[in-house]
C-alpha cells in the first residue's frame, strides 16, 4: 500500500519536501520574530488539547487532504530533518535548538505523521502488524510525554538540615523559593569513603606526579608501595570522625637509601593538609577521599497526611504520588561530617505515560530483533 | 570466592568459548558447539554468583566488577543472537570482545578496586553498554556487506541484500533498546529521561538515521542510493561512541567518561 503510494510519483515527493521545508523555514522566521519556543505554554489544559487533536486525527481517512500528510515519504522527509536540526544542535557549542521554532514544528509535524499512520494502520488491523503497532504507538506516547508532557514538570532544589523538616524549594528554572505540598525531613545523612591515596605531588607547581598520568598507592595500615624511586610503608592511620584522615608514613629512596618519616594528611575544614618533603622538587601527599556513596535517611510527608521513610541515594530517587525525590549533593566541604542534604524534587504527572511507551517500544523493538526485515 | 580465583574461571570459560567457536566452524554437528559454549556460560556465571554471594552485594561498584558483566552478556547475546539468526562470525566477534575485558581484568587486578562515581553504579550500566557493544558489530557487518553490494558484483545480489537488511533491523533494535535503557537508567539518575545531552543527541541522531534506511526500503527507494546511508551510520555511530568527548558543544557535558 505504502509503496505505490509514493513510488513512481517524483512530482509528489517534491511537493512533500517543499511543504515540510516551507513550515520549518516559517519556523525559522518565527524564531527571528519571537524568540525562542517557551514549552510553558503547552502546560495542562493546553497539552491535552492537543492530545484530543491528535486523537481525532487518527481517525482521519488516508484519502483526505489532511490524511496524506501520513504516508511513508513524509516520515521519512520529517525523520532526515529532524536529523540535520539534531547534527547543528550536536555541532554547534551552546545552542538553543530544542527551543527553537524550526525544530519545535517539525517535532509537530512528526507527531501529526505519527499519529495520521497509526490511524490508518488500526483501521486495517490484523495480528501481525502487533510489532507495528507497538513500535509507532509506543514512540507517539513517549515523544509525546517528552514533549507536551514535560510542559507540566516542575523541578526544585531543597536544602535540609540534619534532624530538620524542609517544605520549601527554590525552583530549578526560575530561582524562586517556594512552599512545596511535600516535607522532607532528614533524619541521618551517611556517606561512605574510598580509601584515600598517596602520591608524589610537585612542590612548584602543585601537580600531582607524574604530571598527566599520577601514581598513587593506597594509604592502608602495613601497606607497602612504590612511588616512583621511592618504597612507601604506612605505619599507622588516624580515621577518626570530624578528623582528617592522616597517615604516618616511612619512604625510603631504592636508590641512594635516603629515609624521611612523618604525617601526611588531606586536611579537611577544619584542619589544615600536610605533607612530607622528599626532596627540593616535590613531596609526599594524601589526595581527598572519594565518595563511594552517600544517603540520607528522610521521612517525607506529602499534603493531605501521607507519609513514607525511606533511604534515598544516588540512582536510588524516593517516589511520593507523583513526586520524586533525588539524592542530588550535601555539604562536600564538609564531607563525611557533612550537617545537611540537597535533594533535587522532580513533579512529573507524565511519567506513567512516558514509560508506558518506552515499554511499548521496548517490545517492539525486540520483535524487529526476532522478525528482522520480514513481515 | 574471591579475584585470586578468577583466573581458573574466566580461563576455562574463555577455553569452552573458543573450543565452542571452532567447533561451530568445523564440525557439523551443532550440539557439540552448544554445549561448549554454554558450559563456558556457565562456568563464566557461577564465578559471578560466587563473588555475588561473597561480597553480599552485586559485584557492580566497581570497573573490574563491570567488566566481569560484559564478559558473560557479550557472549550469552551474541550466542542467542546467532541462536535466531545462525551468524556464527558474531559468537566469534562477542568471544574476542569477551576476552579483551577478561585479559585487562588478569592483567591489571588493581584496578578492581578503581573507583566508580555512584551515578554509574546502576543495574542499567551493563546491558546498556553491552547492547551498544552488539550493535556496533551488527552495523559494522551491515557497512561491510552494503559496500560489497555497492562496489562489488556479488552474483547473489538479492540474498546480500535482504542480509543486510536484517542486520539492520536486529542493530537498530540494539540501538534503541541502548537509548531506552539509558533513559530509563538517566531518571533514576538525574531526574529526566532525555535531556539532549551531547551523547543522546548523537545516539538519536545515529538510531534516526537507521530509521531513515529501514522506511527508505519499504517506500522502494533506488537501492543505490539509500545503501549509502548504512556505511553513513556507521560514522554517526562512531562519532557517538568516540566521538562525543571531542566535540567542543560536549564540553561540561556529564555524559562523557
Amino acid at each position: 500500500m505504502d509503496r505505490e503510494e509514493s513510488k513512481g510519483k517524483p512530482e509528489t515527493f517534491i511537493k512533500e519536501v517543499t511543504f515540510i521545508l516551507a513550515v520549518t523555514f516559517a519556523g525559522v522566521a518565527l524564531q527571528f520574530v519571537t524568540g525562542a519556543f517557551d514549552f510553558a505554554i503547552l502546560a495542562f489544559p493546553v497539552n491535552l488539547i492537543f492530545l484530543l487533536i491528535f486523537i481525532v486525527l487518527m481517525a482521519v481517512r488516508p484519502s483526505n487532504a489532511i490524511g496524506r500528510f501520513g504516508t511513508l515519504s513524509i516520515s521519512i522527509i520529517l525523520i532526515s530533518v529532524l536529523i540535520i536540526l539534531s547534527i547543528i544542535m550536536g555541532l554547534v557549542p551552546e545552542n538553543n535548538v530544542k527551543n527553537s521554532w524550526p525544530f519545535v514544528l517539525t517535532y509537530l509535524m512528526l507527531l501529526v505523521n505519527l499519529a495520521l499512520v497509526i490511524g490508518r494502520r488500526i483501521r486495517t488491523f490484523k495480528l501481525k502488524d502487533t510489532g507495528f503497532m507497538l513500535n509507532h504507538l509506543g514512540l507517539f506516547i513517549l515523544l509525546f510525554s517528552a514533549s507536551f508532557g514535560s510542559a507540566d514538570m516542575e523541578r526544585y532544589f531543597m536544602k535540609v538540615d540534619q534532624g530538620d523538616i524542609e517544605w520549601r524549594g527554590r525552583s530549578t528554572k526560575t530561582g524562586v523559593v517556594v512552599e512545596l505540598p511535600v516535607a522532607v525531613q532528614l533524619t541521618d545523612f551517611k556517606i561512605e569513603e574510598y580509601q584515600t591515596k598517596l602520591a608524589l605531588v610537585s612542590r612548584k607547581t602543585g601537580e600531582l606526579l607524574p604530571e598527566g598520568k599520577p601514581q598513587y598507592s593506597e594509604s592502608k595500615l602495613n601497606s607497602k608501595s612504590h612511588l616512583g624511586e621511592w618504597s612507601i610503608i604506612v605505619d599507622s592511620i588516624i580515621d577518626r570522625k570530624k578528623y582528617a584522615p592522616a597517615a604516618y608514613i616511612e619512604a625510603i629512596n631504592e636508590n641512594s637509601g635516603d629515609e624521611h618519616k612523618g604525617w601526611v594528611s588531606c586536611g579537611n575544614y577544619f584542619q589544615s593538609h600536610k605533607v612530607l618533603n622528599l626532596t627540593d622538587e616535590y613531596c609526599i601527599a594524601m589526595t581527598y577521599p572519594e565518595p563511594k556513596s552517600f544517603s540520607s535517611e528522610v521521612e517525607v510527608f506529602k499534603e493531605g497526611g501521607a507519609s513514607k521513610k525511606g533511604i534515598i541515594q544516588v540512582n536510588h530517587p524516593l517516589t511520593i504520588g507523583q513526586w520524586k525525590i533525588y539524592q542530588y549533593s550535601y555539604n562536600t566541604q564538609m564531607g563525611r561530617n557533612s550537617d545537611y542534604s540537597v535533594f533535587e524534587l522532580v513533579y512529573d504527572p507524565w511519567l506513567i505515560p512516558a514509560y508506558a511507551g518506552i515499554i511499548m517500544l521496548f517490545t517492539g523493538v525486540m520483535t524487529l530483533f526476532c522478525r528482522g526485515a520480514r513481515r | 570466592m574471591s579475584w585470586n580465583e578468577f583466573i581458573y574461571f574466566a580461563g576455562g570459560s574463555l577455553f569452552l568459548w573458543i573450543l565452542g567457536v571452532a567447533a561451530l566452524y568445523l564440525i557439523r554437528r551443532r550440539a557439540i558447539s552448544d554445549i561448549l559454549i554454554c558450559s563456558g556460560l556457565t562456568l563464566f556465571a557461577s564465578f559471578i554468583a560466587l563473588l555475588w554471594i561473597d561480597l553480599g552485594h552485586p559485584p557492580l561498584k566497581t570497573m573490574g566488577e563491570t567488566r566481569l558483566w560484559y564478559s558473560l552478556f557479550l557472549v550469552l547475546v551474541g550466542y542467542l543472537t546467532y541462536l535466531r539468526w545462525g551468524y556464527k562470525w558474531l559468537v566469534a566477534y562477542s568471544t574476542l570482545i569477551s576476552s579483551v575485558f577478561i585479559i585487562i581484568n588478569l592483567l591489571k587486578p588493581e584496578i578492581h578496586n578503581e573507583n566508580l562515581m555512584p551515578a554509574l553504579q546502576s543495574i542499567w550500566f551493563v546491558p546498556h553498554v553491552t547492547v551498544y557493544i552488539l550493535a556496533y558489530a551488527m552495523m559494522g557487518a551491515a557497512t561491510v556487506a552494503a559496500l560489497i553490494a555497492l562496489l562489488g558484483h556479488s552474483r547473489s545480489q538479492d540474498k546480500l541484500i535482504s542480509m543486510i537488511d536484517d542486520l539492520v533491523y536486529i542493530g537498530l533494535a540494539f540501538l534503541i533498546a541502548g537509548i531506552l535503557m539509558g533513559a530509563i537508567w538517566a531518571k533514576q539518575a538525574w531526574g529526566d529521561y532525555w535531556t539532549w545531552d551531547p551523547k543522546e543527541i548523537w545516539a538519536f541522531i545515529t538510531a534516526a538515521t537507521f530509521l531513515v534506511y529501514i522506511h527508505s526500503r519499504r517506500a522502494g527507494y533506488n537501492l543505490k542510493i539509500i545503501l549509502w546511508i548504512i556505511p553513513l551510520g556507521l560514522i554517526l555511530l562512531m562519532i557517538t561512541w568516540l566521538g562525543v568527548s571531542y566535540l567542543p558543544s560536549a564540553q561540561g557535558s556529564i555524559h562523557v567518561y
